[in-house]
């Protein structure tokens, strides 16, 4: 590691003050994508901002219509919470299937949502249930928010204090792993909302995207069978030693099918 | 790994092979460069940093442009040093062919990356570099392409 000054804010405005006019600075939650990066001097930040110790970023409401989950909750606390489950169980699935124990009991809804890695979990939820970003500019629409490969509406400095999920009539999530990783290769959520059907994929591309034709089917008839010969074409998937475009394109349409069935469960 | 794409660039042949040889206009679209210098009309020396995701690494290195073939296109490598990052290389064949008043710019890309920073984004090299050879080459139909000023009718 280089070095870096360490700050560790025991509230947002001092995380805020901590952060402000050093385009270096960086916040770091769970640290499970920042620290390994830092081990292996891929990156140089000149401040590392610790969100840890601030409360009022933890924590899972119900509210309304949905529920909201603070930053820095954990991955663990999405998976056991009873609000959750009872709220958006397809929610608490998708938590419970990210990476390992320790990536669980250390990665963050904020750092996974903030990061956009392509293969994340999170982002899919995210569009497919049409969640809103609350950040200490203001608040995100899921479908402005993941702009491709790493790359969100986030400004620099900019931070994400909650993620609010309206509760769907009906929602569910499937990915087909990479049996190392555990990253999706190819994850669908599928969710009937009160605005209508909504499917992401994440995994296949260089970001999350929401597949038009399915949804459509689905507004008809919500059931697998009435996608089983919608196929997305391979043309910008991703491709690498794990597999083609052809074949994430192949996944798409068998993990959509198997997300309507757990949808329907 | 190979990268393909093609943009319309409102322009004549001419004018996009002349600019493909401005160093100002590839400074300008090459992603992240920080700096330029012409060593030769074919070789500069550059500064570029990356910022994706969590990674952020400055690379130093060589810009070389052969297979010259004025206004039909030529080649544009670059090899750079990351320091402990690694090491990354790679290069476009860039074709222009005409189509009435506007050519067609098509790339045919090729990247090799070692060192660490393979190690920890072998998932993501491709990506990364269709990404960046997007911003590239969008950024230069862009400033090339500008549509002239429409014309003043005579009074
Ligand atoms: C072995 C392994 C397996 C994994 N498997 C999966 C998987 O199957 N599915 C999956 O979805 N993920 C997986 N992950 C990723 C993990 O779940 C975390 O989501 C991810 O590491 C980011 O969360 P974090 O809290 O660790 O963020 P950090 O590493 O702390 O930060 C990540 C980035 O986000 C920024 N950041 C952090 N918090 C905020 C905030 N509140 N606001 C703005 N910016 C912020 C940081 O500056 C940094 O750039 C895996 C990780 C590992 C190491």
């Amino acid at each position: 590691m280089y070095d870096f000054a360490y700050h560790h804010p025991k509230t947002l405005a001092e995380a805020l003050a901590a952060l402000k006019d050093k385009p270096e600075a960086r916040p770091v939650s769970g640290g499970m994508t920042l620290i390994p990066t830092l081990k292996m001097r891929l990156s140089k930040p000149s401040d590392l901002v610790d969100l840890n110790g601030i409360k009022e970023l933890t924590g899972i409401k119900v509210e309304g219509n949905g529920v909201t989950i603070g930053g820095m909750t954990r991955h663990a606390d999405v998976a056991s919470s009873a609000d959750v489950k009872k709220t958006i169980p397809a929610l608490a699935q998708l938590a419970a299937l990210i990476g390992d124990p320790a990536v669980r009991n250390r990665g963050t809804i904020g750092g996974s949502v903030a990061n956009a890695d392509p293969a994340a979990d999170y982002p899919a939820a995210v569009v497919a249930l049409d969640a809103t970003i609350t950040t200490t500019e203001g608040k995100h629409k899921a479908d402005d928010f993941f702009k491709g490969l790493f790359e969100t509406a986030l400004k620099d400095g900019e931070l994400i204090t909650a993620v609010s999920f309206p509760k769907p009539e009906k929602a569910g999530y499937e990915k087909f792993r990479n049996p190392a990783s555990r990253y999706a290769m190819v994850g669908v959520f599928v969710a009937k909302t009160a605005g209508g059907v909504r499917v992401a994929v994440t995994g296949a591309g260089p970001s999350v995207f929401r597949v038009k034709a399915m949804e459509d089917a689905l507004s008809k008839n919500f059931s697998s069978d009435a996608i089983k010969d919608i196929k997305i074409p391979a043309d910008g998937l991703n491709s690498d030693i794990h597999g083609s475009a052809e074949y994430r394109a192949h996944l798409v349409t068998v993990m959509a099918r198997r997300a309507v069935d757990q949808a329907n469960k | 790994m190979e990268i393909k794409g093609e943009y319309r660039i409102e322009a004549p042949r001419e004018k996009v092979f002349a600019a493909l040889n401005d160093q100002d206009i590839l400074k300008a679209c090459i992603p992240g460069c920080e700096s330029l210098e012409k060593l030769s009309d074919t070789e500069m020396t550059a500064k570029v940093r990356l910022r994706i995701g969590p990674v952020s690494a400055a690379f130093g290195g060589k810009v070389t442009l052969s297979d010259i073939d004025p206004p039909n296109g030529y080649k544009i490598s670059g090899e750079g040093q990351g320091g402990v990052a690694g090491f990354a290389k790679g290069g476009a064949v860039v074709r222009l062919t005409e189509d009435g008043g506007v050519t067609i710019l098509a790339y045919d890309v090729d990247a090799q990356v070692g060192g660490k920073i393979a190690q920890v984004g072998a998932r993501l090299i491709t990506g990364t570099a269709k990404k960046l050879a997007d911003q590239f080459f969008g950024k230069f139909a862009e400033k090339v392409g500008a549509p002239p000023p429409t014309p003043v009718e005579a009074a």
